[in-house]
């Protein structure tokens, strides 16, 4: 029937659609959305790639032993140039393989990554949402201690909290949640005053909804993507974040990651020895592009401009 | 009007005021006056039309109905028996002596939606629903129509989880669409479709009243009639009440049974759908009956216009609010010196020389000028045609002393809502005699 | 203007001042081309108030936008068409070219001088972040130079570097060294004389569309003003070099009735003073029945009646415009029976031949889903009258 045939896609009858099956064809839409830009696909290679040394860190390199964190330290070879045989990249002046260094070093930047944004979106999505939900004097106090914070310049105010708390990884764990979460709280907010003003969430007080399940189902829901779209971001500028503090000595001696890396081998480098920093610095660089050009291409797809409007 | 039905809802002096604030510490320096007193009843399966521009409160009026803005005064009766109306509009007139009490008590904690709390107010959810203008925002994008619909049988626990989906897909055949739909979000539907997907989540919980906020407005002429005829038929199914907010007269003429007129946050006329339409008694119904190109047979007339401005709502009018703008103003209108600020425009250099004004109360004043030239030219300005005739006479003294200027009127009560002749309800005070 | 363009100038007809013919606007999508505007055709007459109607997404915004190349480009593919135009009160004499064969210079040139246009939405067609004095002293500066010299009392009275330095001013074309000696004696003074001229003549504009108190609102920011007096203010910034075709896209939609009925007097009022040729724009019909000489339908891209106001009024011969009037909410209709057009507007995406209407068709016949009807008078009478239906095709 030419009828059907000219309103396709809303009045074709099609009884095997569920709910479920529907939420996936529209979330591998958004997926092939997010694929039809290829810096995002290459962003998305590299972070494969990343996540999969990460993962695999065990298995491509043997494990040091007590701890497979630290780096395993070969005096003998030491300023060992790359291709040497059991030193593919070579290693630092202190016998540490760079290979070693670069492979576990990703591990150590993911867990580093996904532990401070899963913090700071849970720290700044919960504090931004109450500033947003209850308003007023709380809004007020909450906001301007968010100014406080995003007044001081990142990687000072980490740099300055890492300092104070003494050199540890842990400690730049925790400098990087204090200096992060200020932004998501930002956002969130922004988000939540956005959406609480949408007349769903009316239709839904009408319907006698709590408040908890407005928040749960109408709010939160549709007002997460900005926040997504940081964090994606944020997985890359923690590891760079992180990796500055580590090179300034923030983080334990001798530890496999990429900042430890190339401070370690930076003395070389005038003597001609550049594998030691250049592999990991390449490392931190890749880490930060590939997440952001992912980070854009979310953005891209989920931006609330052209998500609720067509 | 006959008695044998219940009044769905019964508003009775509602006010709704906004505080403006201003500053750091968000101090209170005003108060925008958007619901200013407003009082009239929807019986059992009737529609009331409430009309007005923007700005005039029509909007506020449904938020309070729905109770999602509290009220700054008055109160909203839910449900009444003809019983409890007659004993409520008995007690409102002899205040003093309260013949049964505990009937009064009984309302009170029973039907005023703004004193009922925890069961009771539930109760009113269930009965009290609401469509709104704009269906892109009034459907959560990311749930689908299934998800909607139910939503408030869930909430409410009407019927079991595995009778969910057949009442969602019964309602939706109600709502002119059908189980094809289900499984679709928002933003895969036009326009009408979607307002019909609000009524579907809206009939859900079963509800007496439904408060309509310009469903229409956003539509299409073809598919507003669509959407017009499907509340009409769903009405005369269910015996549903509706309180249709619109600015559109066509619409409300074709879907109303009584209309409520409404002028900065005031009623101004209220009455039977065919009097006010074939007999207009207020200046402003007739402003607005004039200016709708849709409504005039003969197109050859002129639409007819107003002058200037709606007030501020923060500083509305004495007397008649409508009285800036009315074609057919009287000496007893209730001017007062504000008028005199407003009609100024034209005089740009007098109100620059205004060096400060010292007003007791509305209705006199001393304005002070920088020069005494400025104050008689004023005097003389209020001579002239710039300013109407029935202000001027109605200023009881104005003298200049100097670079002052002493004015004052003759103090005019607010103007009541009297009966005319064609039985509804009017605001002005050429219906006062 | 180039004289290639001078060739066509016989193919307009005497009493029209610009003809539509055959446009043809798509936009690139993901599913495919838009047909937004699909071969539409109409003609202006010289002096009349013209209405095109239609509902959402029918093309009539974008039809008018085209009119002054204001289509975005990529989506927007030009594919096929032209508008004719007649541009009159330039220096040599009336002139007729094509609209879309300009150059981004040559329309700029007629936009805001010759063609003019008024938008929905006073409140974004306005900078936020100028005066209103500014913005419509903008109009002025761009194509009325001797007015301003003449207003400012200079005209004639100045030569060679000064009259250069003093041109540049007013065109808003001064750079660091111009501005610089212009606030030095003696040019200083004819600075400020040019810029009082200017502002006497956007008190002019901002006084002839019955704005209270010009000299005030002159220097006050869009956001000051109510929304009638922001379209009053697009009206006067429209006028301002007395176009010969004012296009107004729904102008009173995001207005209140009464203040409706204030600017659509003016605008009428303002066209019989000019004789301006407006091209009204607007989904009212009962609305663009009282104020316009002639009335086109347009649905779905098309263009499916044209004739006078009246006569599309009272006897409409296409089933959609029939539906479309008797839709509207009226005293003859009892409760719930409104005639409401069932279904919905199809999708204009690489649409099939045959009529647009055909699936909300009450009247349709078994051959409207293959061949397209064409806008043919009604009848030998009158010519003006015309419909595109084969219900009336022999």
């Amino acid at each position: 029937m030419k009828k059907n045939a000219q309103n396709a896609g809303i009045d074709e009858v099609n009884f095997n659609d569920s709910a479920f099956k529907v939420r996936l064809k529209r979330n591998l839409e958004i997926l092939s959305n997010v694929l039809a830009n290829p810096t995002t696909v290459l962003g998305l290679i590299v972070v494969i790639f990343m996540l999969a040394m990460a993962i695999f860190a065990p298995v491509i390199t043997e494990p040091n032993t007590p701890d497979p964190y630290q780096m395993p330290r070969d005096w003998k070879a030491a300023r060992s140039a790359p291709l040497t045989p059991g030193h593919i990249l070579g290693t630092t002046n202190r016998g540490g393989d760079v290979f070693y260094g670069v492979v576990w070093g990703a591990r150590t930047s993911l867990k580093l990554s996904i532990l401070v944004v899963t913090l700071t979106v849970v720290l700044g999505v919960v504090i931004g949402s109450v500033a947003g939900i209850v308003g007023g004097k709380v809004d007020e106090i909450l906001m301007r201690i968010v100014d406080v914070f995003l007044s001081i310049p990142e990687l000072i105010f980490a740099l300055a909290i890492a300092a104070i708390l003494g050199p540890s990884f842990t400690n730049i764990i925790l400098a990087l949640v204090i200096v992060f979460w200020v932004k998501y709280a930002r956002i969130m907010r922004a988000q939540v005053i956005r959406i609480k003003q949408r007349e769903y969430v009316d239709a839904a007080k009408i319907m006698g909804a709590s408040k908890l399940q407005i928040y749960l189902k109408d709010i939160l829901p549709n007002s997460f993507s900005p926040v997504m779209v940081q964090a994606t971001l944020d997985m890359g500028n923690i590891v760079l974040v992180g990796a500055t503090l580590s090179f300034i000595g923030l983080s334990e001696a001798g530890i496999a990651e990429w900042g430890v890396l190339v401070s370690e081998g930076q003395a070389g480098i005038s003597a001609g020895r550049w594998w030691a920093s250049t592999f990991p610095g390449l490392m931190v660089f890749l880490w930060a592009l590939a997440f952001n050009l992912v980070g854009d291409g979310l953005r891209d797809v989920l931006d609330p401009r052209t998500e609720t409007k067509r | 009007m006959s008695n044998s039905k219940n009044t769905i809802l019964s508003l009775r002096n509602v006010k709704k005021h906004f505080p403006i604030k201003e500053g750091v510490f968000q101090n209170v320096v005003g108060q925008v006056h958007a619901v200013d007193g407003v009082s009239f009843d929807i019986g059992a399966g009737e529609t009331v039309g409430l009309v007005g521009e923007s700005g005039c409160g029509k909007t506020t009026i449904g938020r309070c109905v729905s109770g999602l803005e509290p009220l700054t005064n008055g109160d909203i009766f839910f449900d009444l028996t003809p019983e409890k109306l007659l004993a409520l509009e008995d007690f409102e007139k002899h205040q003093s002596e309260i013949k049964n009490k505990h009937l009064i008590d009984e309302i009170q904690s029973t039907s005023n939606i703004s004193k009922i709390e925890g069961d009771d107010f539930y109760n009113y959810r269930r009965n009290c629903q609401m469509v709104f203008q704009d269906s892109f925002s009034s459907l959560s994008p990311r749930q689908l129509v299934s998800d909607i619909v139910s939503r408030p049988l869930k909430i409410h626990k009407v019927c079991a989880d595995n009778e969910l989906i057949p009442r969602t897909i019964e309602l939706l055949e109600q709502v002119g669409l059908g189980k094809q739909h289900l499984y679709r979000f928002p933003h895969q539907f036009s326009g009408g479709q979607r307002q019909r997907i609000s009524i579907a989540r809206a009939l859900a919980l079963d509800p007496k009243l439904i408060v309509l906020d310009e469903p229409t407005s956003a539509l299409d002429v073809s598919v507003q009639a669509q959407i017009l005829n499907l509340l009409h038929d769903l009405q005369k199914q269910r015996g549903l009440s509706y309180l249709f907010i619109t600015h559109n007269l066509s619409v409300i003429r074709h879907m109303a049974d009584k209309i409520v007129v409404m002028y900065l946050g005031k009623v101004v006329e209220a009455g039977k759908t065919e009097d006010i339409f074939s007999n207009p008694q207020h200046p402003y119904t007739k402003a607005l009956l004039a200016a709708s190109p849709d409504l005039s047979e003969d197109v050859m007339s002129d639409m007819a216009a107003l002058d200037g401005p709606i007030p501020d709502p923060a500083r509305p009018p004495q007397g008649c609010s409508f009285r800036t703008r009315c074609p057919v103003s009287r000496t007893e209108c209730g001017w007062e010196v504000d008028d005199i600020i407003r009609r100024l425009e034209h005089h740009e250099t007098l109100i620059d020389s205004i060096k400060s004004v010292h007003q007791p109360d509305a209705f006199n004043a001393k304005l002070t000028f920088e020069t005494s030239l400025s104050a008689i030219e004023l005097k003389d300005v209020i001579g002239t045609n710039d300013i109407p005739k029935q202000m001027r006479k109605a200023i009881k003294k104005i003298e200049v002393d100097g670079n002052d200027v002493n004015i004052s009127f003759d103090p005019v009560q607010t103007v009541p809502l009297v009966q005319s002749d064609n039985g509804s309800l009017s605001r002005c005070v050429l219906a006062n005699k | 203007m180039s004289p290639d363009n001078l060739d066509i100038q016989n193919s307009l007809d005497k009493d029209l001042i610009a003809s539509v013919t055959d446009l043809k606007v798509y936009f690139e999508s993901k599913q495919g081309m838009v047909h937004s505007v699909d071969g539409v055709s109409f003609d202006i007459v010289d002096g009349e108030m013209m209405g095109l109607v239609g509902e959402t997404g029918c093309g009539k915004s974008v039809t008018a936008r085209t009119f002054m190349q204001l289509v975005q480009s990529p989506p927007g593919v030009l594919a096929g068409g032209n508008i004719k135009f007649r541009s009159k009160n330039i220096k040599n004499g009336s002139q007729v070219i094509d609209l879309l064969d300009l150059s981004e210079n040559q329309i700029r040139e007629l936009r805001g001088e010759r063609i003019a246009m008024i938008f929905q939405d006073p409140g974004k067609a306005l900078n936020p972040g100028l005066t209103i004095r500014t913005q419509v002293a903008e109009v002025f500066q761009e194509h009325r130079e001797n007015d301003v010299l003449e207003k400012a009392g200079l005209k004639n009275k100045l030569s060679g570097v000064t009259e250069y330095f003093v041109k540049k001013y007013i065109k808003q074309e001064a750079g660091f060294l111009v501005t610089t000696l212009l606030k030095i004696p003696p040019l200083s003074t004819y600075k400020k004389k040019i810029d009082s001229g200017i502002n006497r003549l956007v008190a002019e504009a901002l006084e002839e569309t019955q704005i209270p108190n010009p000299t005030k609102v002159m220097e006050r920011y869009p956001h000051e003003l109510s929304g009638g007096m922001k379209q009053r203010v697009m009206i006067a910034q429209a006028i301002a070099c007395n176009p010969d075709l004012l296009i107004a896209d729904e102008p009173t939609t995001a207005l209140d009735v009464t203040v409706q009925a204030r600017v659509l007097d003016l605008i009428k009022e303002l066209q019989k003073r000019h004789k301006t040729s407006v091209l009204y724009i607007s989904h009212d019909l009962s609305l663009v029945r009282r104020i316009c000489d002639r009335i086109a339908v347009m649905y779905a891209g098309q263009i499916v009646e044209t004739g006078d106001a009246e006569t599309i009024f009272n006897q409409p011969k296409h089933p959609y415009t029939q539906g479309l009037i008797n839709a509207l909410p009226s005293m003859s209709h009892e409760r719930g029976k409104l005639e409401a057009i069932e279904g919905i507007v199809p999708e204009l995406i690489e649409p099939e031949p045959g009529c647009r209407f055909v699936s909300r068709c009450m009247r349709r016949k078994a051959n409207c889903e293959e061949i397209d009807p064409k806008l043919k008078p009604i009848s030998e009478v009158d010519k003006s009258h015309k419909v595109a239906c084969l219900l009336y095709e022999a």
